[in-house]
């Protein structure tokens, strides 16, 4: 096809004039059957590289893609252009993605853009058997790179396949972030005959200024002073998803539209976010950087981040998510240069440091999964109970394990995975993993550099990138720009420690039902409070009683039936609050010391910091009883600590919430299985003294939930009204 | 056919890349054109001068001529070149689950099954677990489903005794003398490889039971079939010459007169193979007597090889006719010419004159004489007393 031709079908088609010059070398090449790997800005246009040729094939193009946000986007942004376009991924329900896969049997799809996990599908593996398949199209392609910034391990059996690919099938492999040796690395991954496109990667719209701080709280007051004065709606990232719910929590304290969002959200609340981004629905979002990735908004105004990237790469890859339309965009970035006490390290630098340290479990770990996997093939649910590992870590293992060809995963029938031991195996090869930690760890120093470069930054980010560019950067604090400090504001300070005295994390517990069918569900976060949800979204709230009226007369039929089946059967236990996070203040420590290190009861300060949630979030709920849950082993720090809480309160206490059996400290469980496992029908109580009663229930550490959900069943069984819990502490991260 | 042979063309040794697994497997599953027919078409691409690939093969439709496909094949490659995407999902999905893909030209190959197969040899062999197995030693032990009590000692015995010699023993994985074959090598340490009648992608329930002897290299399964193919009877019928091609020595516990044994023993003996039977016990109702005399080396018990004399061969009804042959030829030596009734006269037989007939006919040494209507019988000229038994 002449490009003349080519720009025929593209103005009928996509209603585009004319292909770049380097958009048509790569089509020229794809429509002759050739490999081809771009590396280009964000923005540059990279997806028509493969949509136009997709319209051309006669069979289907195959995208596997990684950002599900991007997927959703482009198939809605192809099928308005009247090209049958469609997903599969794990946010759309098993129903639908098999529909998808129907259809795409039935040649009735173009274009089909799929999440690389589903190479390991069984379901999506058997229908490839009869697929007429026109193109692969890898996006994210730096992804496949263990040098890369993000790789992903479902991406190595994409490589695999890739490799297996006959010699005239187009492949095209898509980064906008690649150094000179992550796209060597991809270019020997996809082999064969494969033309590698590179084009400039500097973004002269991008506005780049540092902030350098001495605490967390200058961040946030800076944010707090500024943010309203920023132009358009935007982003922050924060290093934690703790952090995302505080400043989130402290932007709205201070009256700014902010809203959090984290990868541990469920699908439901993650869509509505990205789509309230898409509408400008708040001044800023803050997230984790899991936010952003693949969405294509031409107009987010800032970026700032409150906490240095692991990398150039990752900075420039999450600041490049901004400002897609070409127009002034501010890009800021915060470093906390007040080193610790203890080791003389920033603050800021220790995070992701700790984050590298800490990406890989131990060895002793990955010999214990080795040697229960030379004893028979297990599942890894059935590997992480008997190695009790943490899923996590359990999965950085796994990867590992098959990336070196030790172990391999195996389909037992139609829905089991096993992993087999292989014959031969070679020995666990350490040496890599630290050639890896120690490139993070110069990455990590790189980025640091950005912060005190006094080179243009946007240059500083393109030679990391090792592209090679004739132009003038300007557009930052180094160059024309203002460089950025934070004011001291008293009124802003003395805010901030009323928010801090007031801010207390969430305990998610209460029990729910659910009509999946139409996507309602109901649960009791507080006594006596109904919350109705459509879709994982609170559509109501009531007291006692759902207001019928408000929902169609279908909608109420279901819900009077879940409520009902609520009022039968579900556990009374509501949701929670904790008085701090575990690992973010002092109160860690004092909890420590105490529990661990024998430093007795818990110090006042816990009490009087428990209190005021109590005062804060349960004053109008009338108590009839405090329970604790029973310790461990032995110790009566929780219980001495339950009897202060009940004489301040003046609420009765009992002391019958005891063990049926002994149980092993869940801290020591590392898995959510056998947590559940540990504490199962451990608990009893006498049921004369809990029926009809609303209960206060104290523990010292929140962490899984499941010992707490446990007594709630308990309770509910033996009749109580409600079972409200408070604890001192909620660990960050939880285990599953 | 071996590619790494020396004196082929390309002495370098060849390197293949997964990329060809594709190619490979797209040639092995298409259908309608038998293995030797692909065999053969890729023999022609290896010894044409350049090499063809067989990448090429698909992909460089100009070579199709010079190959002499057919247009019925040509058709056949056309449409199979349009699996090629699709077979590489299959062929990822595989190997990503631990499973060899071996074609005919590798190194890995068993070369015992070409020697023993041919051209007719499976173009590519799925396996999993310790591929150096396949080119070791081995043995089969085959024999009937219901075998008896005798016959699986046997099979435990000879199991036992290959295994302590460091052989691998090839099973089918079928009830009976299969299975025990099996675990009495794995058991005593021994090696074995399990040739499967169904795609090696349904042997989970297998893996699973053997896991232990595949992860420490003792066992390797293999199949010939479409990888996800379920069992079928027309599989286990086409299983059977590769348990046979797969050893270097068969090993019969009981074979009846019909069925997969026999007639694999009866081909296996057609091409000069040598297979050792079970010499049966008296009494035993079984056909492994009559493998023997078609030329198959008895054994005993253990399976040590017996050294018969020609009379431990004969059966008894054998031993009978002999006898009555030799009174034959010695009545007809005394005279000219005898009628079959005169003859039936002096043995004292009470036979019908049409059966005696009949049986003369079978004696290569009497000659027939018509005389008028009359029959009579003689020897044939220089026919010395001096008998030799032919079988055939």
């Amino acid at each position: 096809m002449t490009r003349i031709e080519a720009e025929k079908r593209l103005k009928t088609i996509f209603g585009i004039e004319h292909f770049y010059d380097e958009q048509w070398k790569a089509v020229d090449k794809i429509l002759r059957g050739e490999r081809i790997l771009m590396i280009e800005r964000t923005g540059f246009g990279k997806s028509l590289c493969y949509q136009f040729p997709a319209t051309q094939f006669s069979g289907i193009t195959v995208i596997f893609s990684p950002l599900i946000a991007l997927m959703r986007d482009q198939v809605h942004s192809l099928n308005e252009k009247g090209i049958s376009a469609a997903y599969i991924n794990s946010e759309q329900s098993q129903e639908n993605n098999t529909l998808v896969i129907e259809k795409a049997l039935k040649g009735e799809i173009k274009i089909l853009y799929i999440a690389p996990e589903r190479q390991e599908n069984q379901e999506w593996i058997e229908a490839t058997k009869n697929m007429n398949l026109s193109m692969i199209v890898i996006d994210e392609a730096h992804t496949i790179s263990t040098w890369g910034h993000d790789f992903r391990p479902a991406f190595r059996r994409i490589i695999n396949l890739v490799k297996l690919l006959p010699q005239n099938l187009p492949v095209l492999a898509t980064t906008a972030t690649a150094t000179k040796r992550v796209q060597k690395d991809i270019e020997k991954q996809i082999g064969g005959r494969l033309t590698t496109i590179r084009g400039n990667l500097s973004r002269k719209n991008l506005y780049l200024q540092v902030i350098k701080v001495n605490s967390e709280n200058e961040k946030m007051i800076w944010l707090a002073s500024n943010l309203k004065n920023l132009y358009g709606t935007g982003l922050i990232y924060t290093g934690t998803r703790v952090n995302t719910e505080v400043y989130a929590q402290w932007l709205q304290y201070c009256g700014i539209d902010a809203i959090d969002y984290n990868a541990g959200y469920d699908a439901d609340t993650r869509k509505e976010v990205e789509k309230g981004l898409m509408e400008n629905r708040w001044k800023c979002i803050v997230s984790t950087n899991a936010l952003g990735m693949g969405i294509d908004k031409p107009d987010i105004r800032f970026v700032i981040h409150t906490q240095i990237p692991a990398s150039p790469i990752h900075y420039y890859q999450e600041i490049g998510r901004a400002g897609r339309d070409g127009l002034p965009t501010r890009i800021i970035l915060f470093f906390n240069e007040n080193k610790d006490k203890e080791d003389g390290v920033p603050v800021d630098y220790s995070l992701p440091y700790s984050f590298i340290e800490s990406s890989r479990p131990g060895i002793k770990k990955y010999e214990r999964v080795t040697d229960l996997l030379k004893q028979e093939p297990l599942s890894e649910r059935e590997i992480m109970k008997k190695a009790n590992l943490k899923q996590n870590q359990i999965r950085v293992i796994k990867a590992d394990l098959v990336d070196q060809g030790i172990i391999k995963e195996v389909q037992y029938g139609t829905k089991q995975k096993m992993y087999e031991y292989q014959y031969k195996a070679n020995e666990l090869d350490v040496s890599k993993f630290e050639e890896l930690r120690k490139a993070k760890i110069k990455d990590l120093d790189a980025m640091v550099g950005y912060v005190y470069t006094d080179m243009p930054r946007m240059e500083y980010l393109c030679k990391f990138l090792d592209s090679d560019e004739n132009s003038l950067y300007t557009n930052c604090d180094n160059t024309n720009m203002e460089k950025l400090k934070v004011e001291y504001d008293e009124g802003i300070s003395t805010k901030l420690e009323a928010f801090r005295d007031s801010y207390f994390p969430k305990l998610k517990l209460a029990d729910y039902k659910r009509e999946s069918s139409i996507g309602l569900k109901i649960r009791m976060p507080y006594p006596n409070i109904i919350d109705v949800l459509r879709n994982n979204k609170v559509v109501g709230t009531y007291i006692n009683k759902i207001n019928y009226s408000e929902f169609s007369q279908n909608e109420g039929c279901v819900l009077s039936d879940l409520f009902d089946k609520y009022l039968h059967s579900a556990s009374r236990l509501t949701d929670g609050y904790a008085a701090s996070y575990y690992g973010v203040s002092n109160i860690g420590a004092a909890l420590h010391r105490s529990k661990y290190e024998g430093g007795g009861d818990f110090p006042d300060f816990l009490l009087k910091k428990t209190l005021s949630v109590f005062g804060k979030k349960y004053k109008d709920i009338k108590f009839d009883l405090i329970l604790y849950v029973p310790p461990t082993h032995s110790g009566d720090l929780v219980k001495n600590f339950a009897i202060k809480f009940a004489n301040t309160i003046k609420v009765p206490i009992s002391h019958s919430l005891i063990k049926t059996r002994e149980t092993e400290e869940q801290k020591i469980f590392q898995n959510s299985y056998s947590k559940k496992d540990n504490v199962k029908d451990a608990f009893t109580i006498d049921s004369e003294l809990v029926r009809g009663k609303t209960i206060l229930l104290i523990d010292d550490i929140y962490d899984s939930g499941t010992t707490l959900k446990e007594i709630g069943k308990t309770l509910t069984k033996k009749g109580a009204e409600w079972i409200v819990p408070i604890v001192i502490a909620k660990t960050v991260g939880g285990t599953l | 056919m071996d590619c790494s042979n020396s004196n082929s063309k390309n002495s370098r040794r060849y390197i293949m890349t997964n990329q060809e697994l594709t190619y490979w497997v797209t040639l092995a599953l298409m259908p309608k054109i038998w293995n030797r027919r692909k065999n053969e078409i890729y023999v022609k691409c290896f010894e044409h001068d350049p090499q063809i690939s067989v990448i090429d093969l698909f992909e460089d439709k100009s070579c199709w001529d010079e190959l002499l496909l057919t247009d019925e094949e040509k058709e056949l490659f056309s449409a199979a070149y349009e699996q090629l995407p699709n077979n590489s999902f299959m062929v990822e999905d595989m190997l990503s689950q631990g499973y060899d893909i071996l074609p005919i030209h590798c190194d890995e190959y068993p070369r015992i099954l070409k020697k023993n197969l041919g051209k007719a040899a499976p173009t590519v062999i799925f396996t999993k677990g310790n591929k150096e197995l396949l080119n070791e030693p081995s043995i089969a032990i085959v024999g009937s489903r219901n075998a008896d009590k005798i016959s699986l000692q046997f099979t435990d015995n000879v199991a036992k005794h290959v295994s302590a010699s460091n052989g691998v023993v090839v099973s089918g994985f079928a009830k009976g003398v299969d299975r025990l074959a099996l675990d009495s090598a794995l058991d005593s340490g021994g090696k074995s490889i399990i040739v499967l009648p169904q795609g090696i992608m349904t042997f989970a329930s297998g893996f699973r039971q053997y896991y232990k002897y595949i992860i420490q290299g003792h066992l390797l399964i293999m199949s010939s079939f479409a990888p996800k193919a379920p069992w079928s009877k027309e599989f286990a019928m086409a299983r059977n010459p590769i348990i046979y091609g797969m050893a270097s020595h068969i090993y019969v516990a009981q074979s009846d007169d019909k069925g997969g044994t026999w007639s694999g023993v009866i081909d296996g003996l057609r091409k000069n193979r040598t297979i050792y039977v079970r010499w049966p016990e008296t009494g035993e109702k079984n056909a492994n007597g009559q493998l023997i005399q078609k030329g198959a080396m008895p054994v005993d018990i253990n399976g040590n090889i017996i050294k018969l004399d020609a009379e431990n061969l004969k059966t008894e009804e054998q031993k009978e006719i002999e006898i009555l042959n030799d009174k034959i030829l010695k009545i007809l030596s005394s005279v000219e010419l005898c009628s079959s009734k005169d003859i039936l006269i002096r043995l004292d037989i009470d036979w019908s004159d049409a059966k005696m007939k009949r049986f003369l006919e079978t004696i290569p040494q009497v000659k027939k004489n018509k005389i008028k209507n009359r029959v009579y019988y003689s020897l044939k000229n220089g026919q010395s007393k001096n008998l030799t038994l032919n079988f055939e």
